[in-house]
């Protein structure tokens, strides 16, 4: 199991969450997403760690940008 | 056939046709065949979107249908889609559905009832607000016998603590939950909320309760809480905390729910707005008039407006002349003469003559559409004020955890045995939450909201009371809130040897047969000044220049001076330098002739409230910037700014420009009230820090702003820039004494001194106190002596 956590902006309300959720849950191995909307956090919990380009691509495929993993 | 040709061949105005009325098909399209070409519109209503993320999103999961193409816009709630006829609008409305809105088909016919239940609906709570209210009157209705069992020893039978416990652990689990979860939530990336404070003594509390009552001595029957004021060192497990956690509990839904229910509903300045459009137009179809509802209007559609009328939507002036009154939404308080060819903007009221207007823009495309969606762009784009209460507990908790993590390790080091030391510790931790906490907030802005409605100012967003950023700058819209927004007679200026009765007489009479707004200021003014009017015979409307007629038989001419001009009528000099002069200031000079010859220039302007002056007075003493903001042009409005003595002046700014002026004065540093009437001042409502509304003015206006001047004057402005710092004054005032009692009894706590007794006390001060302290906002006065 891995954790990480992206910094993701322009998420405004629960709408958005939802559909960032949706889009990283459609990679594979991903088991659970966590959106915090008011501090902008991402937290993906997956079997493996993620490439990061795929999430980027999931997050802008949702409308979003992803600005950063958190360490 | 090829795809084009296809294209080409469905009459221009079948499209719009099948958009608008939500027909599958239009009978052309369907005999004219191949599936891949036949494309048909709908346009859908879609419900739940909350931002503007929200459009995008829908647009792309609709685009992923194969061959369909959205635009949804969020102002008005409408999504325009083409589709292949390989797809039903059913197979729309289930995308729409899964990505997490509604979707509605269009209503073929006006259904009255349904709106009316749709509008009902909404004046309930919201989800959010109802779950709150449920949660709160659960808790309220478990912690009063709880916390009475607890703090009244009479009523403590055998076994009473164990009643207590069953009654307890549905507050503390179910009733807390959303505190649970935002602590939860913070915590995640390390942040400490007031939130953290309410479930970290709740947690602390009832985990404790249980602890004493299975592993320690509360519970064994015949269990009693003593009236000492300090306890035995080491007798903590004899004691348990549950009217701490459920009054607690209990005590901030309360004030959760109050202020949500206060909160202003979305998209309500929306609806206003939207409203004030015309609900149906006389259309003019094969040389017959028709009247259908406006939303089956399409471009191009030739349409009449009567005097007296709202213009149905933007459009190209096709016959007729008027005067149209586009106040509301440009803030210009002078009618504009329209003829052939000038374009014209919806919801505005035509003031003159009947007019032929080609439509040119509807629906969303309109500019009152596009005014919406100005408005909820600010509203969006508003910040959330992060909440007094959360920065107080951002400071206040890890505070209290170290302070408990020191009575640990210090009872720890003293040797008093791990178990004195861990109730110690979590005693601490008890005592941390104050119960006062959850009611500094609410209860200070219930009162100061009601104390304002008695002073007639309604306040629709109250959080805003507690922005704690002081507003320094206040920018005044001119028409409607410096002025009444009315024309009246301003002044007269005569020729010589001419009697200013005769000529008010005889301009007034000719005047109080026209409906110019112009003219009914004249007639109305003339008709103060003396009295009954004579009547008018062989009545002529010049149309955008004046009006002529015979009045006690003499031939008499009111109007421009572009009118005398055409009947050779030259104005003498000492009338033309007041018609100058008048015209300089931005008011409006209207020459009246008689016999061939001109004799008095007429002023009318917008009036200037009477208070505005001494209003603006009581804003500079409360340290405040006036600026006055206008579309009117700059003469106009220095003239306005120097008669109400304001220095700083910004006019001719386009209604849609307001809310940057807003914005960039925020940008420079300065926090903004703004004060406005017109529709054309919504947005900047929304955007200004603290936003008010003239009662007289629109209700986009209204509902877009964060307080509201019932009475429309603006000395009110200044008492509710006055109430707000009160109220703000308050909550600060509150949130130190909700935390005074209980930081006082730490060291109790601390020193394992702590008993129920005490909990309870501090709970129940710092309670009232905090009520007691809001209450005090009610003596709160009205700086204006003529005002209750």
């Amino acid at each position: 199991m891995a954790q990480s956590t992206y910094t993701v902006t322009g998420m405004t309300c629960g709408h958005c969450a939802d559909a960032v959720t949706e889009e990283i849950t459609t990679i594979a191995g991903v088991r659970q997403v966590d959106v915090d909307v008011a501090a902008g956090n991402v937290l993906v919990t997956s079997d493996n760690s993620l490439p990061i380009e795929d999430v980027r691509a999931a997050v802008t495929e949702a409308g979003f940008e992803l600005v950063e993993e958190k360490a | 056939m090829n795809t084009a040709a296809k294209f080409g061949s469905l009459p221009r105005k079948q499209a719009p046709r099948v958009e608008r009325t939500g027909t599958p098909m239009s009978a052309a399209a369907q005999n004219d065949a191949g599936p891949t070409a036949d494309l048909r519109q709908v346009e859908l209503s879609i419900g739940g979107m909350t931002c503007a993320s929200c459009p995008p999103r829908i647009e792309r999961k609709l685009g992923k249908l194969d061959g369909v193409s959205a635009t949804v816009n969020f102002a008005t709630g409408k999504a325009k889609v083409s589709y292949p006829a390989t797809l039903t609008t059913a197979d729309l409305v289930k995308v729409v559905e899964n990505t997490g809105y509604t979707a509605t088909l269009p209503k073929t016919a006006p259904n009255a009832e349904a709106d009316k239940q749709t509008a009902g609906g909404e004046e309930e709570y919201d989800e959010h607000t109802r779950s709150l209210r449920e949660r709160m009157l659960v808790s309220v209705g478990l912690a009063i016998p709880v916390i009475a069992l607890s703090m009244v020893p009479p009523l403590q039978f055998t076994n009473w603590q164990w009643l207590a416990l069953a009654l307890a652990w549905p507050v503390v689990v179910w009733g807390a939950w959303p505190f649970h979860k935002a602590t939860w939530a913070n915590l995640r990336h390390g942040g400490a909320t007031m939130d953290t404070l309410i479930s970290l003594g709740v947690g602390a509390a009832f985990l404790w309760s249980l602890y004493a009552l299975f592993f320690g001595t509360a519970g064994q029957p015949g269990l009693h809480h003593g009236f000492e004021l300090t306890i035995q060192r080491g007798t903590a497990s004899a004691n348990i905390y549950l009217e701490v956690a459920t009054g607690l509990t209990a005590a901030i839904l309360s004030g959760r729910f109050f202020e949500a229910r206060s909160r202003r509903r979305a998209g309500a300045a929306l609806r206003a707005l939207l409203e004030l459009g015309a609900k149906d137009v006389a259309v003019l179809r094969d040389g017959h008039e028709q009247r259908i509802p406006i939303d089956q209007l399409a471009v191009g559609d030739v349409f009449v407006v009567r005097p007296g009328e709202k213009i149905a939507t933007d459009g190209v002036v096709q016959e007729g002349s008027s005067a149209v009154d586009a106040s509301m939404l440009t803030g210009e308080s002078v009618p504009v003469e329209v003829g052939p060819g000038d374009g014209v903007v919806g919801a505005t009221v035509n003031a003159g003559g009947r007019l032929m207007v080609r439509a040119t823009r509807v629906g969303a495309d309109t500019q009152l559409a596009q005014m919406a969606t100005l408005v909820e762009e600010a509203q969006n784009g508003k910040a959330d004020i992060q909440r007094l209460a959360d920065r107080v507990s951002a400071v206040f908790v890890p505070i209290v955890i170290v302070l408990a993590i020191g009575t640990l390790g210090f009872w720890l080091a003293a040797g008093d045995g791990a178990a004195a030391a861990f109730s110690t510790a979590v005693a601490v931790l008890i005592i941390a939450c104050p119960c006062g906490l959850g009611l500094a907030t609410p209860t200070a802005l219930l009162v100061g909201t009601g104390r304002g409605a008695q002073l007639g100012i309604l306040i629709k967003g109250p959080e805003v009371l507690e922005s704690t950023r002081r507003i320094d700058t206040v920018v005044l819209d001119k028409t409607g809130t410096v002025t009444t927004g009315k024309m009246s007679l301003h002044g007269i200026h005569l020729a010589e040897d001419v009697d200013e009765g005769q000529a008010l007489r005889l301009a007034g009479a000719l005047e109080h047969a026209s409906e110019h707004p112009i003219a009914t200021a004249i007639a109305t003014g003339a008709q103060d000044r003396v009295g009954e009017l004579p009547s008018v015979t062989e009545f002529t409307n010049r149309e955008g220049l004046g009006v002529q007629g015979v009045v006690e038989g003499r031939a008499v001419m009111v109007g421009r001076a572009t009118l005398l001009e055409q009947q050779g009528i030259i104005l003498p000099d000492d009338l033309r330098v007041a018609k100058n002069q008048a015209e300089s200031q931005g008011r409006t000079a209207v020459v009246v002739a008689w016999e061939g010859t001109a004799r008095a220039v007429l002023v009318v302007a917008d009036t200037i409230k009477p208070t505005s002056a001494e209003a603006i007075e009581g804003l500079r003493a409360l340290g405040l910037r006036p600026v006055l903001l206008t579309g009117d042009n700059d003469t106009a409005a220095r003239a306005v700014a120097a008669e109400v003595g304001i220095d700083e002046v910004i006019a001719e700014v386009l209604p849609k420009d307001k809310v940057e002026v807003i914005t960039r004065l925020q940008g420079e540093g300065r926090v903004v009230a703004m004060v406005g009437d017109g529709v054309n001042d919504a947005a900047a409502l929304a955007q200004a820090d603290l936003g008010l509304a003239m009662g007289t003015g629109t209700d986009a206006a209204i509902e877009a702003s964060d307080l509201t001047l019932v009475r429309g004057d603006l000395r009110a402005a200044v008492d509710a820039i006055r109430l707000a710092r009160r109220t703000l004054r308050t909550i600060k005032g509150n949130l130190f004494w909700a935390f005074a009692y209980n930081v006082a009894a730490l060291p109790l706590a601390a020193l394992g001194l702590l008993n129920p007794l005490i909990a309870g006390a501090a709970m129940a001060f710092s309670s009232v106190f905090v009520v007691s302290n809001s209450l005090r906002l009610r003596r709160f006065r009205s700086s204006s002596p003529q005002r209750a």
